[in-house]
């Protein structure tokens, strides 16, 4: 029998694995050989080994497409392996550097290829993944935001529907995500973030850095209204489930996701976090967006209530898509035809992709 | 989900789930999820159901969600989208109509549907899809033809059904010969999908084949001269046989097909057989089971000399594995056998255990 917290895991994650990229018999076979927590890691960790001998294997007869595919499988459980496994670091940052090495040998073998790009932000390093399809003239690119436990290897997968549509799209860390979260602690000014990325994509010729939009999951859809508010730059922004106020949702929240909380903004108890977090808040922050504006949210969303979406809807000042998904989960991941395809028509409506192909 | 007998404690529990529907959430959830369908989907249409009867109804309800969604899109010009929610949409009827053969009226509103629905999306997919009519003794077979982008004269692969899939069940097998340059033929042989009102199944599948073949070498904008075969479950023993005969088969991958279907005909489920009964046009399991004794590869396998493609898998319920390794030695050409530890019936709990690998290999036989 399986701790609670395999349990909950096992409850509640299948529709997010695989709608990025797990196959469901892998979300099940792997889990149910997880009997406590704390194997959790290296369950995952060895499924993705199987993906990598499998890219290994392809690789010596020559056969790039499918490396490239089982390579990101390989990330993809890495990653969710490592992703809220911070109760023990040394073994969560061994899988992430699995996870990036696998994505970073899936780059040149995927249609259309991604590349690794280094931003400079402050004293400090960000990295993200850009991918332009082939078009006619350099196209709007989108700027694909994580939340708390998701990176750029996983949020590459919401991408797809972009470059299916000659949208551009840069998966990047931000402070404390992914590559970012061991030097650079999370910061609810994400502004600074995505400036710093437009400020890179200026000198990028194959993509149009005057038509940027922002596309953010989670927590990443809370920091996407916050960097549409503050950086002028933004042209457009899709917010997926993202809290108006972290705190509201927080006694809730599962254990393990305010023990990510607290890693990852390099605190070391829970009250300083709740202190940390009260600039995460949308009030008076909402209202400054006029860019246009699409938000999702799910009523059956167990983290972040759809009221957050209906609220930072409202007082958002720009025109606004609201939709609220009947039965849809946290990012709506258990019914991802609902928004993937809809933000992604969107993006290319507001962006003015396809014109240009 | 399990079975709830009536205990005092549970008033509202006690509905007598009909074993078809639990057998049906615990074994299809890796296929459907294969092919496309959702796991909030899945989860929401199976939850509520009790009894087989609610089956297709349920399925066809869900395929009008997504019919609705790429209405919209069609009518807003956002034809990518409409083009994916129609597959999905045709998808589902697909499924409401899959092995829901003890009402043949509904089965066949569900199927005109999704065919329907289908047909809509070909012009909206990348690349393209295109009907093709096949002439055939009897009925013409349908098909849907789709080129990859920038390939002149591809090769193409004919991809054979097998008791309950049709075309329309075929994206993702079509998605990565695509990508791998190869064309494809997905189409309804008799006793399949459009086909199966009016043409029994037979066992003698070189026959439509070579019908198929017959279509293709009449146009221009694929190579008829370099056609490969990938059948999966019934279609797996299909393409066996249709490449013992047919010589211009040039190469053939075989997903978990029987080697003689009778072999396990006491062990398969209860609508797997009213399905042969149904497709076979029989009256009776007996009369089906007659029928069926020629659907045996004895003798067969020997006259394959293409290259082959076997996949089967360990926990395969339906065919078992051992079938793949039967076929694998008993053909006279090259061949490659993909044993699946721990695969289900075709591979669809792990379609990247074959799928690609498999793609690759018939690219390179047919040079694309």
């Amino acid at each position: 029998m399986a701790d609670e917290q395999v349990e909950a895991a096992i409850q509640h994650w299948a529709p997010r694995f695989v709608s990025n990229g797990i196959p469901l018999h892998d979300f099940r076979e792997t889990t149910a050989g997880i009997d406590r927590w704390d194997d959790w890691c290296a369950a995952w960790v060895a499924r993705g080994r199987v993906h990598e001998e499998l890219a290994e294997r392809a690789l010596e007869g020559g056969h790039r497409l499918t490396a490239g595919e089982h390579l990101v499988t390989a990330a993809r459980c890495h990653h969710f392996g490592k992703f809220v496994f911070v109760e023990h670091p040394d073994e969560m940052r061994a899988a992430h550097l699995l996870a990036v090495d696998a994505y970073t040998r899936a780059l040149p073998l995927l249609r259309p290829p991604g590349r690794r790009l280094e931003i400079p932000m402050g004293a400090a390093t960000l990295v993200g993944v850009l991918r332009v399809p082939e078009v006619a003239s350099p196209p709007p690119v989108v700027l694909l935001v994580s939340g708390l436990d998701s990176t750029k290897e996983e949020v590459d997968a919401y991408g797809e529907h972009l470059l299916a549509r000659g949208l551009a799209t840069l998966a990047f860390d931000g402070p404390g995500q992914g590559e970012a979260e061991y030097a650079v602690p999370m910061r609810h000014d994400f502004e600074v973030a995505v400036g710093a990325v437009i400020d890179v994509l200026a000198g990028i010729p194959t993509v149009d850095g005057d038509r940027v939009g922002i596309y953010g999951v989670s927590l990443g859809g809370h920091y996407v209204v916050r960097a549409a508010a503050f950086e002028p730059r933004v042209r457009a922004c899709a917010s997926i489930s993202g809290s108006y106020r972290v705190l509201d949702s927080w006694a809730g929240r599962p254990r393990a996701n305010r023990m990510a909380y607290q890693v990852r903004a390099h605190l070391d108890s829970e009250e300083a976090v709740e202190a940390f977090l009260v600039d995460y808040d949308l009030a008076g922050v909402a209202e400054r967006v006029t860019c246009p504006l699409y938000v999702v949210g799910g009523t059956r969303d167990r983290l972040t209530p759809p009221t957050a979406a209906e609220r930072i809807a409202r007082e958002a000042s720009g025109p606004v898509v609201l939709d609220v998904v009947e039965g849809g989960n946290h990012v709506v991941n258990n019914m991802p035809y609902r928004y993937r395809p809809q933000v992604a028509d969107w993006l290319v409506e507001v962006l003015g992709a396809g014109a240009s192909a | 989900m399990t079975p709830t007998a009536s205990t005092p404690e549970a008033p509202f529990s006690d509905r007598e789930i009909d074993p078809r529907i639990t057998s049906a959430v615990a074994h299809w959830g890796g296929r459907f999820a294969a092919h496309g369908i959702a796991t909030g989907d899945f989860a929401e249409v199976t939850r509520d159901l009790v009894s087989w009867d609610q089956w297709c109804d349920a399925w066809s309800a869900r395929g009008e969600v997504h019919a609705a969604l790429g209405a919209a899109a069609e009518v807003e010009g956002r034809l990518v989208s409409a083009g994916g929610h129609l597959v999905t949409a045709a998808l589902c009827y697909h499924y409401g109509k899959f092995l829901f053969v003890q009402d043949v009226p509904r089965m066949r509103g569900a199927h005109l549907r999704a065919v329907e629905l289908h047909t809509r999306a070909l012009p909206h997919l990348s690349p393209s899809g295109e009907r093709v009519t096949i002439p055939f003794p009897g009925r013409d077979l349908q098909g849907v033809l789709r080129r990859p982008i920038g390939v002149t004269r591809p090769p193409v692969v004919l991809l054979v059904s097998g008791l309950d899939s049709t075309k329309e069940e075929a994206g993702p097998h079509e998605a990565a010969l695509l990508a791998r340059g190869v064309a494809t033929l997905a189409f309804d042989g008799p006793g399949q999908g459009e086909a199966e009102y009016d043409l029994p199944m037979r066992h003698d599948f070189e026959v439509p084949v070579g019908a198929a073949i017959d279509a293709l070498s009449a146009r221009e904008d694929v190579d008829a001269d370099r056609v490969g075969l990938w059948g999966r479950s019934l279609g797996g023993h299909y393409v066996v046989r249709a490449a013992a005969f047919e010589p211009r088969v040039r190469a053939c991958v075989s997903l978990s097909g029987s080697y003689r279907v009778l072999d396990t005909w006491e062990r398969r489920p209860g609508l797997n057989r009213m399905a042969y009964v149904v497709r076979s046009h029989s009256s009776s399991e007996d009369e089906a089971a007659r029928r069926l004794e020629a659907f045996d590869l004895a003798g067969v396998t020997e006259h394959v000399t293409c290259p082959m493609y076997v996949v089967g898998g360990t926990a395969d319920r339906l065919t078992s594995h051992e079938v793949a390794v039967r076929i694998a030695s008993e053909v006279r050409g090259p061949v490659r056998l993909n044993v699946i530890e721990g695969g289900t019936h075709t591979g669809s709990n792990k379609p990247y255990a074959y799928r690609p690998e498999a793609a690759d290999w018939l690219a390179a036989m047919l040079a694309a």
